[in-house]
């Protein structure tokens, strides 16, 4: 069986970015920034409908505006549009303005739909317009039971009932979607701006009715994506038929305006749960109805379930549980995967229900936690950070801090899967000057996952990171994971460990030296003569695990008088295995706190029940946190070098909102059961908003 | 965002007669390009005003001080001066969207501003105030509209220098048919209590050319509260103003912004303020009197106590 | 299959690309930029131009970039579209987020919402024009110390914010870098980590923002 080194130089140590100069220069190319030989600018016109028919769209005067090359349809002859935004068709020119300008030269004709919902109470009832024609907007209930969930509140010593709702969250990297891709004779290359070259070129190649080996994904930097960016995506084969059309590269990217609209998004969750301890504060009964939407993408007529469930009782264990859940249909587009999905709006929900219950009973919530959290390396992370944050000093009963400004604290935890893909495969060039190139067909969109291979390899080699050229983001590369289900660290790291090896060994065979790593290297490697060595590893077992968790405290101060919440500080506490570069794991670490950060306090995507429309498809209403809003935070990176390597990217997200919902709650001595906790729900919770006294007129 | 002409105005004579056809002023352009893109506006040609003469001073006095119209929010805010006669204006200015936009956007173009109703912005929405025959917010997510209107529209005025203005009783001189016209900060915003389709009382081709602002109130304070810490609009902001002698106030003046169509004042609760001395129930009281006909909708009920809280803090600061 | 690359170069082809740079060498200074600028503005008086495309020459860098612009095209676009200058992003086009932020006579603005055209006259400064003989800038360098990237779209934002920052205000408090860069949204949540970079490029005792620590388990 494989295994790490016990002595390390560079795993587990700082290791700087090796990919930031490029950063920071503005030399990084990222998917936006191509400029290939004769590009053409693209563009898509979308549904202003949030239902409609379709019945003729006439690109003749798109094309008659100077500087079009091309105009298509995204679908021939009368077609259903069943959300605001929809994509209808796409243009490719010379330059943005002659786009701008042939979008609105497009002639639409459509029979709109009088009626149509994007609001799930509304959706749910059961004379509400139907997004599907044929069938209700709701899913069969997924139901989930085991124990005497009734017997068993009867139990209880403490029983607490509390909703929790969660909003429809947008991914809204800083980079939208979108690619340049350029078909000629020879095939079709994307430069996409992906979380998985791969899945962009079986994507198009399936679109388009091609070989996969002629198609080549390439992305070399791209800016976030966060689960939204796998697959060509509608916007990635419209550009290959606008490039097949107009025989020249386009370069189509979303405006921050469609990005809010079709490519994907966190479903809503709205739950109802019922809660039951015994005396002691052992969990005995759980109780949850929840239903969210995931867009259109839900409702009956989408067999195999709507994609808004969330696991309930998420990382808890209780005796007896009843947990039913549905998918609620809107006109709206469909969720996607978002940055550990389902677990945050689990999170917020359970340990909510959790910190309410502890209230019921008089109990400090980090004693119910450790009572009840089934997880030995969790329970071990709440004590250390609990001692790290202050916990015993900080906590006081709910309400119980005076003044207008009140303080308070909060904790929840997270657990996730993770684990590596065990197909994945790298080629190591050695070369007689010494110079190392690995080539992975992954991409790193962020996470560090360049520095990582860098790591590992100068690691293995006896090396410097930065004498290692690591290329990736390509398909011709040999094969490696989408980045997602923070599984991209535990796939490379094992794979750099075997072509490591691998290419130990063959330079012993091929140069009689028998240890060429660290001070050998360079002599060694010129006795390979004028060939190059080249070698294949893959990805090995035994070197990374799966199962991961984490705990984060969060304290706030709110203004009772103004609703305002501010973050004072967040401690968290994370176990990936092994870690690979500590500087980098951080960083993912402090994204996915302020990201869950930005789900507690700021981000929601509003729709508006008349009009059917996005209501904030831009940054100025769709509130991410910027550097004022972003608090202190501790990171205690809990190692575990036996368990080998593990992704962190997820669990770090999941429970900030808990604990920052409970922070606020302990504060007030009353729950905002509701995020975003802006400060009008913090008023309204205090009972000080006044009913409304004029009605729409 | 359609094509247009361009030309740069060199004489006040000569900004409103390039602007004659479908022409719009063009300074720091951050409504108005905004408002373009999304196609809420459309212009046949932009006049750009920057090179307009004498207007990008900032100018002391004794009894007042002139600021040009193309005088930047950054200038306003790192203006010492300014910081220390008029801190509310000083505060209302680092308020102003972020560094950015405070280095291009001016003073006359902060004022002059459309309404941000998500409604009016949205590209694919024909509301009241763009000629429609509907007032979504009314019927939709009212959660940043108004407490107080004249008309049916509900979209607020969200200029944090008017309100800042509007409490230290500053003038806008403008130049309106070849004529100075000189109007408080009531009249500067006035037509949009009434009028669904207006954001202020400017005429096409009125410019703004300068904004006079007395030093009779030697204390002054602004105050915001947002969603978000930095970089957000207000949901509601409170400007106050006064002299204070003898630790009692005269002639104070209390402005509210994002909540009414203009700078929401009350005559009546400056009237009670004059010669008070600052205390917890003369502030409270005050505030009172300001919110008295507030007219909360289903989202934007909060603002009553949020807007209470910000006139008593802000008042309170006026203590120094 | 042959290999397409992407051109290093050149807007909607390389020659259009090269074609628009005229007869303008691109080595000229500064200096003669702005002076064919001012030329143009009293030339055209109060002419009338566009809606077409007008000759528009920014001095970008210390450069001049000549080109054939609508007045509707904004500075980002004549970047991004027009010049192999892109390492201002696009992140928003509506003045809200910061990553296409540069410097228009050392301060920083949003390019998307800045016409082309009435950015002539002035000094503009992009990402690409920070590091002098591929030296990193102490702005830079301490991006790449403090992990101040992810991704690293949003990065030339925040440090155009930071470059203009520092200049104008050597010694900044952390408070004010926040003020500074609140209009520079990321995503991936690399906010502690600029301000631990903007406050070392300063030289300034770095208050403490993030802590972070190894601990085994074992």
């Amino acid at each position: 069986m494989p295994s790490w080194p016990s002595e390390t130089k560079y795993i587990s140590h700082d290791v700087l970015r090796i990919d930031a100069p490029e950063k920071v220069s503005g030399r990084a190319r990222y998917a936006s920034d191509i400029q290939a030989n004769g590009w053409l600018y693209g563009m898509i016109l979308r549904s202003k409908w949030p239902a409609a028919t379709i019945t003729k769209i006439n690109l003749e005067p798109a094309l008659k505006i100077p500087g079009i090359k091309a105009a298509i349809t995204v679908q021939d002859g009368e077609r259903t549009i069943r959300f605001y935004g929809e994509e209808l068709a796409a243009v490719a020119g010379a330059t943005k303005q002659a786009c701008l300008d042939a979008l609105r030269a497009i002639q639409v004709e459509a029979r709109p739909k009088p009626s149509f919902v994007v609001n799930e109470d509304i959706a749910k009832a059961q004379d509400a317009p139907r997004v599907w024609e044929d069938s209700p907007n709701t899913t069969t209930p997924q139901v989930h039971e085991h124990g005497d969930v009734d017997k068993a509140f009867g139990e209880c010593a403490a029983v607490s009932e509390g909703f929790y709702t969660t909003p429809v969250q947008l991914h809204n990297a800083m980079e939208t979607h979108g690619s340049t891709v350029s078909w000629t004779d020879d095939g079709v290359t994307a430069w996409a701006s992906t979380q998985g070259i791969a899945s962009v070129r079986d994507g198009l190649a399936g679109a388009l009715r091609l070989d996969h080996s002629r198609v080549r994904a390439i992305t070399e930097y791209m800016g976030g994506g966060f689960g939204a960016k796998f697959g060509a995506g509608v916007e990635g084969v419209l550009a290959a038929r606008l490039s097949q059309a107009a025989k020249a590269p386009v370069r189509l990217m979303l405006t921050r305006f469609d990005e809010a609209l079709a490519v994907g998004n966190r479903p809503s969750s709205f739950q109802r749960i019922k809660i039951g301890a015994k005396a002691d504060g052992t969990l005995h009964a759980f109780q949850m109805d929840n239903y969210g939407t995931p867009g259109i993408g839900a409702g009956a007529a989408t067999a195999g379930g709507g994609g808004a469930e969330i696991p309930a009782p998420y990382i808890y264990r209780v005796p007896n549980v009843r947990v039913k859940q549905v998918g609620v249909a809107v006109n709206a587009g469909s969720a996607r995967a978002f940055r550990a999905p389902g677990r945050p709006p689990a999170s917020f929900g359970i340990e909510s229900a959790l910190d309410d219950l502890a209230t019921k009973m008089g109990m400090d919530p980090l004693e119910l936690r450790l009572k009840n959290d089934p997880s030995e390396i969790r329970r071990r992370e709440y004590k250390l950070g609990a001692e790290k944050f202050g916990w015993k000093q900080k906590y006081k009963k709910p309400g119980g801090s005076p003044g207008i400004v009140k303080t308070g604290v909060g904790c929840g935890g997270s657990e996730w899967g993770g684990g590596g893909s065990r197909y994945t495969q790298a080629e190591a060039q050695i070369n007689p000057d010494g110079s190392v190139e690995l080539r992975l067909g992954v991409q790193d969109i962020g996470t560090g996952t360049r520095t990582v291979i860098a790591v590992v390899a100068a690691e293995m080699l006896g090396l410097k990171p930065e004498q290692i050229t690591v290329k990736v983001g390509d398909t011709q590369y040999p094969p490696g994971p989408g980045s997602g289900g923070s599984t991209t660290c535990a796939s490379v790291s094992p794979t750099v460990y075997d072509v490591c090896n691998n290419a130990l060994a063959e330079l012993q065979k091929r140069t009689g030296v028998a240890d060429a790593r660290g001070d050998n290297w360079f002599a060694a490697c010129k006795k390979l003569g004028v060939t190059p060595l080249v070698v294949q590893g893959k990805w090995q077992d035994g070197l990374s695990s799966s199962g991961t968790g984490g705990v984060q405290f969060a304290e706030v101060e709110v203004d009772t008088e103004t609703g305002l919440v501010t973050v004072k500080k967040i401690t968290a506490v994370h176990d990936c295995g092994l870690i690979v570069d500590k500087l980098t794991a951080e960083s993912q670490i402090n994204g996915g706190i302020i990201m869950g950060m930005g789900y507690a306090l700021y981000e929601e995507r509003v729709m508006d029940n008349l009009s059917g429309v996005v209501l904030n498809p831009n940054f100025e209403t769709y509130k991410l946190p910027n550097i004022a809003d972003v608090p202190d935070i501790d990171v205690i990176l809990l190692n575990m070098p036996e368990r080998g390597v593990i992704g962190i990217g997820e669990p770090a997200t999941i429970p900030a909102a808990a604990a920052i919902g409970n922070a606020v709650a302990n504060a007030l001595g009353v729950r905002v059961g509701s995020l975003p906790i802006t400060p009008a729900k913090v008023l309204a919770a205090l009972g000080k908003v006044p009913k409304p006294v004029a009605s729409a007129t | 965002m359609k094509a247009f002409e361009y030309a740069t105005a060199r004489s006040l004579d000569s900004a409103p007669q390039l602007a004659t056809d479908n022409g719009h002023y063009f300074a720091g352009g951050n409504d108005l390009l905004g408002r373009m893109k999304d196609y809420i506006t459309d212009a046949k040609i932009l006049v750009n005003i920057k090179s307009l003469p004498g207007l990008d001073q900032i100018e002391s006095g004794r009894d007042h001080w002139t600021l040009g119209a193309l005088v930047t929010i950054a200038q306003i805010e790192n203006h010492p001066g300014i910081k220390k006669v008029f801190p509310g204006l000083h505060e209302a200015a680092a308020e102003v969207g972020s560094q950015q936009i405070r280095n291009v956007a001016t003073l006359g173009g902060n004022l002059a501003q459309h309404s941000r109703c998500w409604y009016y912005r949205h590209r694919d929405i024909v509301c009241l105030k763009k000629g429609g025959d509907t007032c979504y917010a009314r019927h939709g997510d009212n959660r940043y509209h108004s407490l107080f209107t004249g008309n049916t529209c509900i979209s607020p005025v969200v200029s944090n220098l008017g309100t800042a203005l509007a409490a230290l009783d500053a003038t806008a001189i403008v130049r309106r048919s070849g004529k100075e016209a000189r109007l408080s900060m009531s009249e500067l915003y006035h037509r949009a209590w009434e009028n669904p389709l207006a954001h202020n009382s400017l005429d096409p081709g009125d410019l703004i050319l300068k904004v006079e602002i007395p030093t009779a109130r030697g204390r002054s304070a602004y105050l915001q509260v947002s969603d978000k810490h930095a970089f957000d609009w207000a949901l509601v902001s409170c400007a106050v103003a006064a002299q204070v002698s003898g630790g009692r106030l005269r002639r104070p003046r209390v402005a509210l912004g994002c909540i009414s169509p203009v700078p929401y004042q009350v005559e009546a609760a400056n009237d009670f303020l004059d010669g008070k001395t600052l205390d917890e129930a003369t502030v409270s009281k005050a505030a009172d009197l300001v919110l008295a006909n507030a007219q909360p909708l289903e989202f934007n009920g909060y603002k009553v106590p949020l807007a209470h809280a910000l006139i008593r803090r802000a008042l309170l600061k006026l203590k120094g | 299959m042959k290999k397409p690359e992407p051109e290093v170069f050149g807007a909607h082809s390389r020659r259009t690309f090269l074609k628009s740079l005229g007869t303008v060498a691109v080595t000229a200074a500064a200096s003669r930029a702005q002076s064919v600028a001012a030329e143009l503005e009293k030339v055209n008086g109060e002419q009338t131009v566009g809606p077409g495309p007008v000759p528009v020459t920014l001095n970008v860098n210390g450069k001049p970039l000549k080109l054939q612009l609508e007045p509707r095209v904004t500075l980002l676009d004549a970047l991004r579209n027009y010049s192999s200058l892109t390492g201002a992003k696009e992140g928003c086009d509506r003045a809200a987020c910061g990553a296409c932020t540069v410097l228009l006579d050392n301060l920083p603005i949003y390019a998307c919402q800045k016409l082309a055209i009435e950015a002539q006259g002035h000094e503009i400064t992009t990402v690409e024009g920070l590091a002098k003989n591929g030296r990193l800038t102490k702005v830079q360098e301490a991006f790449v110390a403090k992990d101040a990237t992810m991704c690293g779209y949003c990065t030339p934002g925040f440090v155009m914010s930071l470059t203009a920052l520092l200049q104008k205000n050597p010694q900044p408090s952390a408070d004010e870098v926040r003020h500074a860069c609140a209009g520079n949204l990321c995503r991936c949540g690399t906010q502690p980590r600029v301000l631990e970079a903007a406050l070392q490029a300063a030289g300034v005792a770095a208050a403490r923002t993030t802590h972070t620590e190894v601990m085994d388990y074992a």
